[in-house]
């Protein structure tokens, strides 16, 4: 386990492009994290009111609101590190050095742990910023009355690593299967952002010609990225006095656990089935 | 001990076989030539061995156990073009290879010294040379130290100095009691090398044996005196000549594998010719090659 960890190191560390894009991960979600303040002075600035509200007053760092507030910010730029995941899987299998780390006496399943090594890592360097925006920007903005509950609800912290952490499972199937990292890359972001959204829109909310049956609903909730988004829920209904699921749900946890599986046994698969 | 054998082992691509059916065992210390024309199966045998290609039947074993990784990391291999990872150092590659084979980081200086590749350690690999590379993959193989080495072509894209220094090293590391499996479209190559060997085309084993004795299976010898056409009278009396030419003021002979030069001068010495000249001429593995794959 030590030994991957080491070897995944040392193919990244003198692997400019992984840095850059890290960095501009890390630089895109401390500055619109905690940028939200700014944003909201802003917006009052444009004399922008909600129903009389100075937007100003939204408590959107107060503890423990804080962390579902941030964390659902944080999970849509995942994306970018999908990305390091899909080009240096990309570049293995361009370069060959995964079928030469097979030849040298990795095992498969030893290489699939490497790069899951490494996915749990780049997710757990994400949480562990993401918990240090948290604390930061909760410590110098919260209201004094949140301070007892500072590390309430840090189970979005979970659900953001396990979110993130499914996310690059998901791209590391993807690249495996498909091997073209521009393919991938183009094709994740229209799937995420535009496809799957639509299937969304359409399944839960079709129009009545379609006469679709009640449980469409149910089933869109499973599909791959709607079932990641659905761990954090959006929270921001809560500032015009409406009901949020403030909490994560065992049950969209347990959907996503069953797509992590499927990806990482798929991956596997993939690896022992295919010719290098 | 036996290293490696084969059971049966096949794959094809669609209806395109690319081995069929190959049976084979290479034994300890064994210097193995793979020997076959481009697209012959040696490649693709190769891969399947080292568990990148997926065999569609039939299996193998290594020191006489199913493979794992652990008995890969027992094989130095390089197969094809040489892979590393173009943005890092020969030294940088060479750790993440190390790191793999659990070997220790202390054998890296002096394989690049063995190969040639101490002073450019520091470059990173995209900028070596064809010639470069392919040594750095010999020395990623070597890395290890390993009783087994797979070198697929490993003369590729070296210049006659480079493919003269990897004959030798390959001949010296043979030495050592590595066993050796060596394939090469070259079939001097393979003579020069090798202890065994085996022919593939399309697929298919054609042959199989000892170098040395399939070079016996056809002697040539040249003789010369100052009568040539006394001499050609006198030696077609000789029994065990297969051939009898005069080629270049010589008379060229093919024997039977038992006749020694000793036979030929004592015959003629009885006969009073005088000789000036008797040679043995190996035959080489090339007629022996050209012969297999007509006779196919």
């Amino acid at each position: 386990m030590k030994r991957l960890l080491q070897i995944e190191w040392l193919k990244l560390k003198h692997y400019r492009p992984f840095w850059i894009l890290t960095g501009l991960y890390a630089l895109l979600v401390t500055l619109i994290c905690s940028g939200v303040h700014f944003f909201l002075i802003f917006l009052k600035n444009q004399g922008a009111d909600f129903r009389g509200i100075d937007p100003t007053i939204i408590p959107f760092y107060d503890f423990p609101d804080v962390w579902q507030n941030i964390t659902y910010i944080a999970t849509y730029f995942k994306i970018f590190l999908a990305f390091i995941v899909i080009i240096t899987t990309a570049n293995e299998i361009i370069n060959k050095t995964l079928r030469q780390n097979i030849i040298d006496g990795m095992g498969k399943k030893g290489w699939i742990q490497s790069k899951l090594l490494l996915i749990g890592g780049l997710s757990l360097a994400a949480t562990i910023l993401l918990f240090f925006i948290g604390i930061v920007t909760g410590l110098l903005l919260s209201h004094p009355d949140g301070y007892p509950h500072i590390l309430t609800s840090t189970s979005f912290l979970f659900a953001y690593f396990l979110e993130v952490f499914t996310y690059l499972t998901f791209a590391l199937f993807l690249i495996l299967l498909i091997r073209r990292s521009g393919l991938v890359i183009v094709g994740l972001m229209m799937y995420t952002f535009a496809f799957e959204p639509f299937l969304g829109v359409l399944f839960m909310f079709p129009p009545n010609e379609f006469n679709f049956p009640a449980y469409t609903y149910d089933l869109a909730q499973l599909m791959p990225v709607r079932a990641l988004n659905n761990l954090i829920h959006v929270p921001y209904h809560r500032y015009a006095f409406r009901e949020i699921q403030d909490y994560i749900s065992l049950k969209e946890v347990f959907i996503v656990c069953c797509w992590l599986v499927f990806y990482v046994s798929m991956s596997y698969l993939i690896l022992r089935r295919r010719d290098l | 001990m036996t290293i490696l054998s084969t059971q049966n082992l096949t794959k094809k691509y669609g209806k395109l076989v690319a081995l069929n059916q190959l049976n084979f065992e290479i034994e300890k210390g064994m210097v193995f030539g793979l020997l076959g024309p481009n697209g012959s199966g040696k490649t693709t045998t190769l891969g399947m061995l080292l568990n990148v290609l997926a065999p569609t039947s039939g299996s193998f074993e290594w020191f006489e156990k199913p493979p794992s990784a652990d008995s890969r990391k027992k094989v130095g291999a390089i197969l094809e073009t040489p892979c590393f990872y173009p943005y890092m150092t020969a030294s940088q590659n060479l750790k993440v290879v190390a790191q793999i084979k659990n070997c220790s980081t202390k054998n890296i200086d002096p394989t690049l010294k063995t190969v040639g590749l101490y002073e450019r350690r520091n470059d990173p690999f995209k900028t070596y040379s064809l010639g470069m590379k392919q040594r750095l993959a010999i020395g990623a193989a070597l890395l290890a130290n390993p009783p087994v080495l797979i070198l697929d072509e490993p003369t590729n894209g070296l210049d006659p100095q480079g493919i003269v220094e990897i004959r030798e090293l390959v001949i010296e590391i043979a030495k050592s009691g590595k066993t050796i499996i060596f394939a090469s479209h070259l079939l001097d190559e393979v003579q020069k090398v090798c202890t065994d060997f085996m022919v593939l085309r399309k697929g298919e084993k054609l042959f199989q044996g000892n170098v040395k004795e399939a070079l016996s299976d056809q002697r040539t010898m040249e003789v010369g005196a100052a009568n040539l056409e006394n001499l050609q009278s006198v030696l077609s009396n000789f029994k065990g000549i297969k051939k009898l030419e005069i080629k270049a003021g010589k008379c060229q002979l093919t024997v039977t594998p038992e006749i020694q030069t000793a036979d030929i001068s004592q015959f003629l010495f009885d006969h009073k010719v005088v000789l000036n000249h008797l040679v043995e001429k190996e035959g080489s593995l090339e007629k022996q090659f050209l012969k297999i794959l007509k006779e196919q």
